[in-house]
């Protein structure tokens, strides 16, 4: 093993998926039975998780956009590493949102009743959309390494990166501007589709107007932001592990920081409208995680932890990459408590008056805390995609595709 | 205002009025209800004809009876607001969802189809009456302790009510062990099932304050008819624009 810590990691997710195994037991043998969230509170802590590994794909395609669109050469090393980082969580993003489903199994309605008038059904087609351009572009990415590989019959598994190569040996000069102007023409297109594809999540509550925390045209804008900046934070921290150069990390630190102080201007001015709106029902949803019982998850995880902190680390030392890596790092980590206080205030508010005197039951309250089954099965999917992510990068020629990627931008 | 005391009970005229509905032209059909909130007297009788006629489950109401609380100390009141489904003519709900598995028929009913709902729960996020519930597979039978014999125990009290089929669209749903309805978003149908024989809806009959007129909103016969042109009349919501089928009356 090459990294003692990449060791330890493989090590922590399998015990991950083990400890997280029972979740999956209850969850693929009860259903929902053992689930904390109800019909007043429909969307719990793994649609949160579902907007958290969403930010995180959008770490490629910030690089994605920087390097080939704004022609930024020096991130192009990170280029195949980010679009394996993407098809990693948008792997983790359909498997937890699967599981959320009553019925996952009928996930090809999607395909035969399709109602294009339903922004949930569009998000489907733009997840689908992502799949389709980052597995072609990772592809001719790391071709010429495959061949490379595949050639190399001391390698082990020489056989299936020659069999992954598509029996090809030589990769000619023409090859590669083939496969340049390829993956330039995807980066294009994943321009359009990404904005669409992260702002669509933030659409899909937007659009209710009997929800009225979400319902403002800003909502769809944070999200992008929201995506860009916990995307922002991962690539930087992954390259700061697997390509450790201050050259690269610093610029990087320096993008965060725009984005982490953008982000919290736009929340700063989200909060500022719906309390001078002073509509019960945005106040009431605001104050709940402001002032309410989970006070703590925003004050100190999202505000001091998430954000002043890693803040302070950026403009203080924003040429010790040692700091901008610990602070994308605690960006990422504190990042749900953001999706979750997006998630759950507009829901946890009854919407008309008397209905919490009607009919009690725990699944018709308005109090939402995920239980230890949730937590469970959200441990399993993200030891399996870190898990799968760890061993990618260690079967794929992922990091090695990226030396030299600069000189074609 | 002074009124005449009904020369019949409103339901025998709502079951005529259903009879020479269900002679019209199915598509010339549009059902709606209206609730006299003044004559509510909040017993929840609805609620429990309705739980019954469905066999709905624990955490799944169709109806339930909302409970406010009017004026300001010492002149305070009190008023119940029963909540079905609003059958809205503009449904947000509907447009949620991905996969067309609800809709609103030709009848202006709004319905799922077990069968295709995937249980993405997006239309209970939409629906501003939060009229929608999903189902989570739950019993209340059971914490029940098992019991030899036909009479006592877990099976004998679910054989009793929950595990008889219910007979939501027409069709038969036993199966609640994992099957649908269970995973699914439900909601009230006007009971669409026993409007098809001929019998008005569950919460329509047990209503013992006579506050539940339904019938058919387009025949200017019909008692529902003359309740909506009521000037106490009025919707839940309304700048929401989602134009409910069913009204109150203040
Ligand atoms: S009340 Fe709710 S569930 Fe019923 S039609 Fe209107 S939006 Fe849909
Ligand atoms: S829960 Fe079912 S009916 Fe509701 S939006 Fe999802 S698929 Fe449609």
């Amino acid at each position: 093993m090459k990294n003692k810590w990449e060791k330890n990691l493989i090590i922590l997710t399998i015990i991950g998926l083990v400890v997280g195994s029972w979740g999956m037991y209850q969850r693929l043998a009860y259903g929902h039975l053992g689930m904390n969230y109800g019909s007043f509170v429909p969307w719990g802590l793994w649609v949160a998780f579902d907007l958290f590994f969403l930010g995180l794909t959008a770490g490629a395609f910030l690089i994605t956009i920087l390097t080939y669109v704004f022609r930024i050469r020096l991130l192009a090393n990170l280029g195949p590493l980010a679009a394996f980082t993407v098809l990693v969580t948008l792997m983790c993003e359909l498997l937890i949102i699967s599981l959320d489903l009553g019925h996952p199994l009928r996930v090809y309605r999607f395909l035969i009743t399709p109602n294009p008038g339903s922004m949930l059904f569009w998000l489907v087609v733009f997840i689908i959309s992502m799949w389709i351009i980052y597995v072609p572009w990772l592809y001719f990415l790391i071709r010429e390494q495959l061949i490379a590989w595949g050639n190399d019959a001391s390698r082990v598994g020489h056989k299936v990166y020659r069999f992954l190569a598509l029996g090809k040996t030589a990769y000619t000069p023409q090859d590669r501007q083939q496969d340049h102007r390829r993956t330039r023409f995807l980066s294009y297109l994943s321009l359009p589709i990404g904005v669409i594809f992260f702002g669509a999540h933030g659409a899909i509550f937007a659009i209710l107007h009997n929800r009225p925390l979400w319902n403002s045209a800003m909502l769809p804008l944070i999200f992008i932001m929201a995506a860009l900046l916990s995307g922002g934070a991962l690539i930087t921290f992954l390259a700061y592990l697997y390509q450790p150069n201050d050259e690269l990390i610093h610029p990087l630190g320096h993008v965060v920081l725009l984005i982490l102080l953008s982000f919290l201007f736009l929340e700063a001015l989200q909060m500022f409208v719906g309390y001078q709106s002073k509509i019960t029902g945005i106040v009431t949803s605001l104050d709940l995680f402001i002032i309410g019982p989970y006070w703590w998850a925003f004050w100190i995880v999202h505000v001091l932890i998430g954000s002043l902190v890693p803040a302070f680390l950026l403009i203080r030392y924003p040429e010790n990459s040692k700091m901008v890596a610990l602070a994308c790092f605690l960006i990422i980590i504190t990042f749900l408590a953001v999706r979750l206080n997006y998630l759950i205030p507009d829901l946890a508010v009854y919407k008309l008056e008397g209905l919490q005197n009607t009919f009690f039951h725990q699944r018709l309250r308005p109090e939402y805390v995920p239980n230890l089954n949730e937590w469970l099965v959200a441990v399993w999917v993200i030891s399996l995609g870190l898990l799968t992510f760890l061993l990618g990068t260690r079967w794929l020629p992922v990091v090695q595709a990226g030396t030299g990627e600069a000189e074609h931008v | 205002m002074a009124r005449d005391l009904p020369q019949e009970d409103p339901l025998i005229r709502m079951q005529r009025d259903l009879k020479r509905a269900l002679k019209k032209k199915p598509t010339d059909i549009k059902w709606g209800m209206v609730i006299d909130i003044a004559k509510c007297i909040g017993c929840h009788a609805c609620t429990i004809g309705c739980v019954a006629e469905n066999k709905l489950p624990p955490g799944v109401v169709y109806r339930v009876v909302l409970e406010e609380e009017t004026g300001h100390y010492p002149f305070v009141g009190r008023r119940f607001v029963p909540r079905p489904c609003l059958h809205c003519q503009n449904p947000p709900c509907t447009k949620a969802c991905p996969v067309t598995a609800t809709w609103k028929t030709e009848q202006g009913a709004v319905i799922v189809d077990y069968n295709k709902c995937i249980g993405c729960r997006y239309c209970l996020v939409a629906c501003p009456y939060a009229a929608r519930t999903s189902d989570f597979g739950e019993w209340y039978t059971a914490e029940t302790a098992e019991l030899p014999g036909k009479l006592y125990g877990q099976k004998a009290a679910a054989n009793g009510y929950e595990a008889h089929p219910a007979a939501e669209y027409g069709q038969k749903w036993p199966d609640r062990n994992g099957g649908s309805p269970v995973g699914n978003a439900r909601k009230c149908h006007f009971c669409l099932h026993r409007l098809k024989v001929g019998m008005l809806p569950a919460c329509t009959t047990s209503c013992i304050g006579r506050a539940t007129i339904f019938g058919d909103r387009t025949d200017p016969h019909s008692l529902v008819y003359e309740m909506i042109g009521s000037p106490r009349v009025y919707v839940l919501k309304e700048e929401l624009g989602t134009r409910p089928s069913v009204y109150y009356l203040k």
